[in-house]
């Protein structure tokens, strides 16, 4: 599927399907029966999707339909198709968070955003395909099949929450997805596929029933092909949730955007992607100045890697093949068992990152690596927060490069891999809301524009997003 | 020289878990096995911890009754390693700052005293193990002691007085004394030993004098951890210095920091009921009894309560004498505790009230008394039915006593010749045919009468 | 800071990860060149900085005492194969 020739698909907004839901314009079965057909199609050569939930959305789409007829309908999200990373965790429905050792794990509980997003009538069409616990930037590493890129099926999705961007970019009809971000899996995939994707601050919306990769950094968020949708979205799902201690009580600002700033260590990067950020920006007509962050650029990386490591570490601590998961025949003493199940169930990248993250946190080490890590975190924060006493929105490119090919891929170190992330660890190290807006095409290949806000300033990036159509 | 250091475990009694808000089983009667949780205390992929209020609130109350520093913030961590026991294999406790340190109780010191959840309850059965998860989560409240204990008997009266002080603060359960869970590190001749998990009260006492009894035989030459086998009554080797597990410690970052202001610590100490010290100081001087009774009727609080709602009838030397002697010492045969105790004040001032209207003697007041403690009933009644009465006409008594003598000459040759177990016989001889309802002083005073005569 | 295959062992039985010697090959450079990465946040100087364990700094958190319905114990069960009369089943304990 050729999806750059016809940007026009971009049709309906989810406010106006929703619309039409509520009018008796739309049949909403006999839409959700249509993007259950169109994704299940795109699957065969996409794999966008580890599960389609199509018994649990036509029951849903009844259910929404009996309700529409005796005029008691209500919600937000009327009739809307969702899609949902793997990772957030849909009560009945399979979530794996794109692992073999939860291949099948059925959870007895709804994640609170998608309790949220189901009392306002949305219809959840699937679990989308991502990287092993939101262990990548290309979702190459899921357990399962591999998202291709929707633009060029050698090439890559991005990731983690690669299969929630591919899907956002393919679908032809109304449908917003629920993804997930720790250092930087929403805009990643956001970019390299096309689609509008924002990462809210952190604990804006609540964690509770999202599979976790790190505590301090995990965030769930909307991709969609439009800013409005985006906007419905952020404003449904979030909010304080007793569930999740480190969730928010306050309220977003009010969007005042009057100085802009691009982050200068981030237009190092292919002559023709920053030519473009660059010509973007400047059709904006607002005026830009240029900031350092030196601290992020140095030292993001690491930063963010020891810290996510360490706790991932932990996380997956739980998956031992006791209560949930995949298991084997009981035999042996139960650390004979554990290391069993562990060994034959987890991918290379997680066997890296538990290893790595056990080390960052082990006495003798605990100091240097561990403790040292949320140290320049401090310092990575107060760089961006005296960065938003003078500028309202930073700007960067999204990705240092053009979506690259599975085989390029191969060839990198997992060093080579987290660098990638240059530049999406700062913001999300900080938990400062970012989003990434489609900025154009290099070689018929979406590149995409990051902005990044200060916290609770979420209404910034929905404006610029706005403005920049 | 003997040092003893512990580590005493004990569940809170708040109405729902530490970190869920499933119900908190230790205040339950018993359930069928995984019925109380949720995927918070299953640790299912997912979950996330919320801290229970009252759980803070309860280690506050202990932390300042046991005269503690309080911390100004606290946080908590999580403490990595694999068990089936622990749903999460990472267990989320107090590690750097913990709610307070430093308190005493007697002339022990407490180090530090901090929250964490319970795991659950592993059943060994061959080749497998059962496991309920019931109890994983319950809020568990960590005192750690200095290695100020000198012998086993010092570590078993600081519990006693710790569950007693637990009682006094309204956080006692009957189940706390069984659901104690206690780690004792002991180093008498060699390097030190630590004792994991023993539960309850007695065996604390008795796995450290087996265990100093062992070190003498075999002098430990590194540290070692040993675990404490119940049914055997033996403590076995289970992991060196060398074989630690490296627990891996983070911040708990689902969790938030949470601030202890002065203003709580001051509400909380002003809202400490009067505890034993000042209980007894006032018994004294109030109740005008002896301060070693005193010091007995306040090592329960139940005792102390039931002694002053029954010295409001009775004559307070009477009831001290009573609840501080006799009602201890009924429990203690029968194998009861003092929270096992059915009757309330109404019962004893009865009781007492028949006593001091001579309408029964002490010893059938002592029998009652015996059976009330195995069951309720009302005391008058019981006379009544069972048509106890004194025999106080001296005529009367004395007719058994002649009837006595008469019987067992023997008994009273020895007697005369210096035999005073002999009387004893006697008299014993008159309370069995008079079912007790003579007085033993009278039956003392006539038997020597009519033998000396 | 030594990486080496001991190292690496004893990291992996700590998590209770059995590697192969194939793993462990593979793995030990790529451990390397990133620790040796992580290594560099020496260079800043930290010593009165606090750590800011979660980026947005909330306190005193916490819920009622107050229940909840718990999971039914065939829902709390329903992911395990190993269970018996009500119990989770594992593997040797002690």
């Amino acid at each position: 599927m050729d999806f750059s020739k016809d940007q026009k698909h971009f049709k309906m907004l989810a406010k106006d399907f929703i619309k039409k839901v509520k009018d008796k314009e739309i049949s909403v079965i006999k839409n959700t029966e249509k993007i259950l057909k169109e994704a299940k199609n795109i699957n065969k050569e996409y794999s966008y999707f580890n599960f389609i939930s199509e018994e649990y959305a036509l029951k849903q789409a009844q259910e929404i339909e009996k309700s529409i007829k005796q005029n008691k309908a209500q919600g937000s999200l009327l009739g809307l198709p969702i899609s949902v990373k793997d990772c957030i965790c849909t009560q009945s429905i399979p979530s794996s968070s794109g692992s073999k050792i939860l291949e099948n794990y059925i959870p007895p509980f709804n994640a609170t955003v998608i309790q949220k997003c189901l009392q306002e009538g949305a219809i959840i069409i699937g679990k989308t395909s991502q990287d092993e616990f939101g262990f990548g930037g290309f979702s190459t590493n899921s357990a399962f099949e591999i998202p291709k890129n929707p633009f060029d099926k050698t090439r890559a999705t991005g990731g983690s929450s690669g299969g929630s961007a591919g899907f956002t970019q393919a679908t032809s009809l109304p449908h917003i997805s629920i993804a997930e971000s720790t250092g930087g899996s929403i805009v990643n995939p956001s970019s390299f596929c096309g689609v509008y994707g924002l990462c809210p601050t952190y604990g804006l919306i609540s964690r509770y029933g999202l599979i976790d990769y790190a505590n301090s950094l995990d965030k769930i968020g909307p991709m969609a092909k439009n800013i409005e949708d985006i906007e419905l979205m952020l404003n449904t799902i979030k909010g304080q949730d007793p569930k999740d201690s480190t969730s928010l009580n306050q309220e977003l600002k009010k969007s005042k955007i009057k100085k802009i700033a691009i982050i200068k260590e981030s237009l190092d990067v292919d002559k023709q992607i920053k030519d473009l950020i660059l010509e973007r920006l400047d059709s904006l007509k607002i005026k830009y100045n240029l900031i350092s962050l030196p601290i992020t650029q140095r030292y993001g990386i690491q930063t963010y890697y020891l810290i996510a490591m360490s706790e991932a570490s932990t996380n997956l601590a739980k998956l031992s093949g006791l209560t949930h998961g995949s298991q084997l025949h009981l035999k042996g003493t139960f650390n004979e068992y554990f290391s069993e199940v562990r060994s034959k169930f987890l991918g290379k990248e997680a066997k890296r990152r538990i290893i790595l993250g056990t080390f960052a946190r082990m006495s003798g080490f605990r100091n240097a690596y561990y403790l040292k890590a949320m140290k320049v975190r401090t310092l990575i924060i107060n760089e961006y927060k005296k960065a938003f006493k003078k500028y309202d929105l930073l700007v960067s490119p999204t990705m240092p490069i053009l979506p690259p090919k599975f085989s390029e891929i191969e060839k990198l170190t997992p060093l080579q891999n987290y660098m990638m992330d240059i530049l999406t660890v700062g913001p999300n190290l900080a938990g400062l809301p970012h989003s990434n807006i489609p900025a154009g095409f290099i070689n018929k290949l979406p590149v995409g524009i990051l902005f990044i806000a200060d916290h609770l300033c979420e209404n910034n990036l929905i404006e610029i997003g706005k403005k920049l159509k | 020289m003997t040092k003893i250091g512990i580590e005493v475990h004990i569940q809170l009694p708040t109405q729902t878990k530490l970190f869920c808000r499933c119900k908190n089983p230790s205040t339950l009667t018993e359930a069928e096995p995984n019925t109380l949780t949720c995927e918070n205390c299953l640790g299912l992929p997912g979950s996330k911890p919320s801290l229970n209020k009252e759980a803070i609130f309860q280690a506050l109350k202990l932390a300042i009754a046991l005269k503690c520093d309080i911390n100004k913030e606290t946080f908590f961590s999580r403490k990595s390693y694999f068990y089936p026991d622990l749903p999460k294999n990472f267990q989320i406790t107090q590690y750097e700052i913990p709610i307070a340190n430093s308190g005493f109780l007697k002339n022990i010191r407490i180090k530090r005293l901090h929250l964490e959840e319970d795991p659950g309850r592993l059943i060994h059965e061959g080749s497998t193990t059962l496991i309920d998860y019931n109890r994983s989560g319950i809020p568990l409240v960590e005192l750690v002691t200095e290695p100020d204990f000198a012998s086993p008997a010092e570590v078993r009266e600081f519990l006693k007085e710790l569950l007693s002080l637990l009682a006094y603060l309204q956080i006692y359960t009957r189940t706390s004394e069984a659901s104690m869970r206690t780690d004792a590190n002991i180093s008498t001749s060699g390097e030190r030993v630590e004792i994991k998990n023993i539960t309850g009260l007695r065996d604390v006492e008795k796995a450290l004098n087996y265990e100093l009894r062992r070190q003498q035989q075999e002098i430990p030459r590194i540290q070692e951890t040993r675990s404490w086998l119940p049914d055997k009554q033996i403590t076995i080797l289970t992991r060196t210095k060398e074989t630690e597990e490296d627990y891996g410690y983070i911040f708990e970052p689902d969790l938030t920091k949470i601030e202890i202001s002065q203003k709580e610590i001051q509400q909380i100490k002003k809202s400490l009921p009067e505890l034993a010290p000042e209980k007894t100081k006032r018994f004294t001087q109030q109740y005008k009894i002896k301060e070693s009774d005193a010091q007995v009727l306040t090592s329960e609080l139940l005792l102390a309560d039931l002694f002053e709602k029954t010295a409001k009838k009775i004559s307070p030397e009477s009831a001290a004498k009573w609840l501080r002697r006799e009602i201890p010492r009924v429990l203690h045969y029968n194998k009861k505790s003092i929270h096992d105790l059915e009757i309330d004040e109404t019962h004893l001032i009865e009781l007492l009230d028949l006593l001091e209207t001579k309408q029964i003697t002490e010893h059938t007041a002592k029998k009652i008394l015996e059976q009330l403690i195995e069951k309720p009933f009302r005391p008058s009644e019981y006379i009544k039915k069972q048509k106890i009465k004194v025999i106080s006409k001296t005529s009367e008594i004395e007719q058994y006593c002649k009837e006595a003598i008469k019987q067992n000459p023997q008994a009273v040759q020895d007697y005369k010749t210096g035999n005073e177990k002999a009387l004893n016989y006697l008299i014993g001889q008159v309370m069995g045919k008079t079912k007790g309802q003579a007085s033993h002083k009278e039956v003392n005073k006539i038997f020597k009468k009519l033998i000396n005569t | 800071m030594e990486i080496n295959k001991e190292l690496i062992q004893k990291i992996a039985r700590n998590a209770r990860l059995n590697l192969t010697e194939e793993e462990i090959k593979e793995f030990l450079p790529q451990l390397k060149e990133i620790l040796e990465a992580f290594s560099t946040l020496d260079k800043l100087n930290t010593a009165k900085t606090k750590p800011s364990f979660q980026p947005i700094e909330i306190k005193n958190i916490y819920q009622d005492d107050i229940s909840e319905p718990s999971l039914p114990q065939d829902i709390a069960l329903s992911n395990t194969k190993h269970k018996k009369n009500g119990f989770f089943q594992g593997p040797k304990a002690l």
